[in-house]
């Protein structure tokens, strides 16, 4: 539900390289959900620092399923005492608003006119509006579910899930002497990364949120496309454990999962998965004093069928991405930093694409990199800084030439910097300025489309209200 | 059936069985939550969350009586520890404030010998000019605490001296400390923490 189509501009446009170009993916607006502040009975300090971004007690808090409650529970038990039913005495339901005015660069061309300009400056309100089911399910079942109200694409759709069962288990040695924990769990969910903990990765990575309506690049990893990807057009299972609070490990299996449009599925969906997709995650964490510093490695093998007119049929296109990322936090009294980065190799063999004139190679590929450092000052006021770079090998017709969604040397490079400034004056509600620069864009700063738009021309100014209540 | 098929199947249901098999025992699983934050061991990584390691048994028990009742009211305690100890029954608290008293303590932290050699002076003589009582009157000679007199010995730092922080803004109720730190400098705060976590 995070993106929508330039319905506007596709009628102008004509032709647009499939699939990305059709689709301005929106940054992931993402949760901190005051349900689970009112199960715990603890404020969102315990598990964010700034949200939605994780504390080392909010990673445990999702780890071990969203469960730990602090208040009355309705309980029932059969007569050997195992407990069939432990439900929170409300349910935990949230509501998350966002409000956001974007401002480009230089005006988008008008949807229907020929060389008129849209109006530059648009109010989305909402941006987005969400309801959450976010918390206990039962003992050691929990979830977090969102149904989202998208304000640009005027439609309630489902979002984010992640279902999880989690437990410790016992590695033999007792309490008095325990110095060994393992988390075991389940998670079933909807978008590969949803699940993950350290705010490094797609579904709750930074930049947290952003513009819905402004262009952003043609293409992106995988792994990393949000809604252009694998975002709720995939749902799937996985294990995980968690050891000693540092060491995690994961494997999830997804596939192809869409909603709407014709079932079973055809060729009149696009970007369906073929088979089953494995994701695997591996994680370090070590905390000391009041730091805590993460290195690990994710990956996902996806082959997709293009779909959009093509049957579901033949050869798919594979994509395998590998990734490594790094966080570092540092939460003390008055002052929180944070460093997150992540770097995606992605290669591409568009059997699909290539035997139907969609791609000019059957092999290509795509490499992500991001960076991004954070400060927070008494979790009220803070900023933050970002570098984001795309590169690959250039494609006549993934990235052909379009105004504004194409490339005049059919590469997809782009590559900009973020700068955002936060001030929250409730923890639960955030104002936010963002502005994104773009070096480049679709392989070229000056006329990359080839009809005169410079990258700048997309540089944004998008400001937000966020209240979660 | 692929030899693959099987090996999947067969780790599936390992796991599973392993997952079938967690702990349930009501302190178990109560500890594994305070020590995500605690230390399961008593022994905390961060300063913002004190070591409860060999604390004294009948103070833990009184503190988590004042979080569930809403009486120790600084921010943090309002923050982490109310939802907490909201739904923790009088046995369990006696179980956790036991448990937690008999783990070893953590190690002392040696730093700044200074303002160590300064904060031990006034732990243990006080400054009759200030009013201020001799501490280890009270937590004992090596901060060990008795009852309900806390062990400061070997806490964090930064925990400490928020503590007096609080205590002294009346942030925090702690009826027989209100008058002990009333004139305590923030100096002399700073001196007798990093005393007390060199012990
Ligand atoms: C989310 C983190 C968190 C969890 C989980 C947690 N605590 Fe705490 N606890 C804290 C913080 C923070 C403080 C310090 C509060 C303050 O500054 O007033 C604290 C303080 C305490 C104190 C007072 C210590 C002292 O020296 O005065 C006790 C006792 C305590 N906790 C026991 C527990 C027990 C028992 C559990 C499990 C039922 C638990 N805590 C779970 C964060 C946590
Ligand atoms: C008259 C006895 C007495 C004296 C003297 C005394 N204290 Fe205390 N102190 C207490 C008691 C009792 C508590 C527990 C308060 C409560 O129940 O909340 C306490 C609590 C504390 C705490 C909070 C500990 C925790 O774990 O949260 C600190 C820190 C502390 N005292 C430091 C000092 C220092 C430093 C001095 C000397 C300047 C001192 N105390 C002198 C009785 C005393």
């Amino acid at each position: 539900m995070r993106q929508i189509r330039i319905g506007r501009a596709s009628g102008l446009l004509g032709f647009m390289p499939w699939g990305f170009g059709l689709y301005v993916a929106l940054t992931t607006p993402s949760f901190a959900v005051p349900s689970f502040a009112r199960q715990t009975g603890m404020a969102c300090a315990a598990c964010h620092t700034v949200f939605p971004e994780l504390t080392p007690f909010g990673r445990e808090f999702k780890l071990n399923g969203y469960v730990l409650d602090n208040i009355k529970q309705i309980t029932g038990i059969t007569t050997e005492n195992r407990e069939t039913l432990s439900l929170n005495s409300l349910p935990p339901i949230s509501v998350m608003l966002q409000i956001s005015y974007t401002h480009t660069g230089a005006a988008l061309p008008d949807s229907a006119v020929q060389g008129a300009l849209a109006k530059d400056g648009d109010v989305l309100f909402p941006q987005q509006a969400s309801f959450f089911y976010a918390g206990k399910i039962a003992d050691n079942l929990g979830a977090f579910m969102q149904l989202t109200y998208d304000g640009a694409a005027d439609q309630f759709g489902f979002d984010n899930t992640d279902v999880r069962y989690a437990r410790h288990v016992d590695i033999g040695s007792r309490p008095e002497s325990q110095n060994h924990s393992l988390v075991l769990g389940i998670t079933v969910n909807n978008n590969p990364t949803v699940q993950d903990v350290w705010n490094t990765t797609q579904a709750w990575g930074f930049p947290y949120s952003g513009s819905s309506t402004s262009p952003t690049p043609a293409t992106s990893t995988k792994i990393d496309s949000g809604n252009g990807g694998l975002q709720q057009n995939a749902g799937g299972i996985g294990v995980y454990a968690w050891l000693n609070d540092c060491l995690y490990g994961e494997i999830s299996v997804y596939s192809a999962v869409k909603l709407g449009g014709v079932h079973p599925l055809d060729s009149t969906q696009s970007q369906v998965l073929h088979g089953v997709a494995p994701y695997w995650r591996l994680a370090y964490e070590k905390r000391w004093d009041r730091n805590s510093l993460m290195v690990g490695a994710y990956g996902i093998d996806a082959s997709i069928h293009p779909g959009n007119g093509l049957p579901l049929q033949g050869p798919p296109d594979k994509y395998r991405d590998v990734a490594g990322d790094l966080q570092y936090q540092f939460i003390g009294e008055d002052h929180i930093f944070t460093v997150l980065s992540t770097y995606i190799a992605e290669k591409q063999t568009l059997d699909a694409s290539f035997a139907n004139m969609l791609a000019a190679n059957d092999d290509n590929t795509l490499d992500t990199f991001k960076l991004a450092g954070e400060y927070s000052y008494q979790r009220t006021i803070g900023g933050s800084l970002a570098f984001f770079s795309t590169t690959g090998s250039g494609d006549a017709l993934l990235y052909a030439q379009a105004p504004v969604v194409g490339s005049l040397n059919n590469s997809p490079d782009s590559r900009g910097y973020i700068a955002e400034i936060n001030y929250l004056p409730f923890l639960n509600t955030k104002l936010q300025l963002q502005y994104t620069v773009y070096d480049k864009f679709n392989g070229l700063g000056t006329n990359y489309d080839g009809a005169g738009r410079n990258a700048s021309d997309n540089n944004t100014l998008y400001l937000l209200a966020w209240v979660n209540f | 059936m692929s030899s693959r098929f099987l090996a999947v199947a067969l780790s599936t249901s390992l796991y599973l069985g392993a997952l079938a098999h967690g702990a349930d025992a009501p302190l178990q699983k109560t500890l594994v939550t305070c020590g995500t934050c605690h230390g399961i061991n008593g022994r905390s990584v961060s300063p913002t969350f004190p070591n409860l390691a060999a604390q004294q048994a009948p103070y833990i028990e009184l503190q988590l009586k004042a979080f569930k009742e809403q009486t120790r009211a600084d921010p943090d305690a309002q923050a982490y520890m109310w939802g907490m100890a909201s739904q923790l029954s009088d046995g369990m608290i006696s179980q956790l404030a036991d448990y937690f008293s008999k783990q070893p303590p953590a190690p002392g932290k040696l730093e700044k010998p200074a303002l160590i050699a300064q904060g031990k002076r006034l732990f243990e003589e006080g400054v009759a000019a200030q009013g201020i009582p001799p501490c280890a009157s009270c937590h004992g000679a090596h901060a060990e605490g008795m009852a309900t007199f806390p062990r400061l010995a070997g806490q964090h730092s930064p925990y400490l001296l928020k503590q007096l922080l609080v205590i002294q803004s009346v942030l925090r109720t702690a009826p027989v400390m209100h008058g002990v730190v009333k004139n305590l400098t923030k100096d002399q705060m700073q001196a007798v923490v990093t005393y007390l976590e060199s012990l």
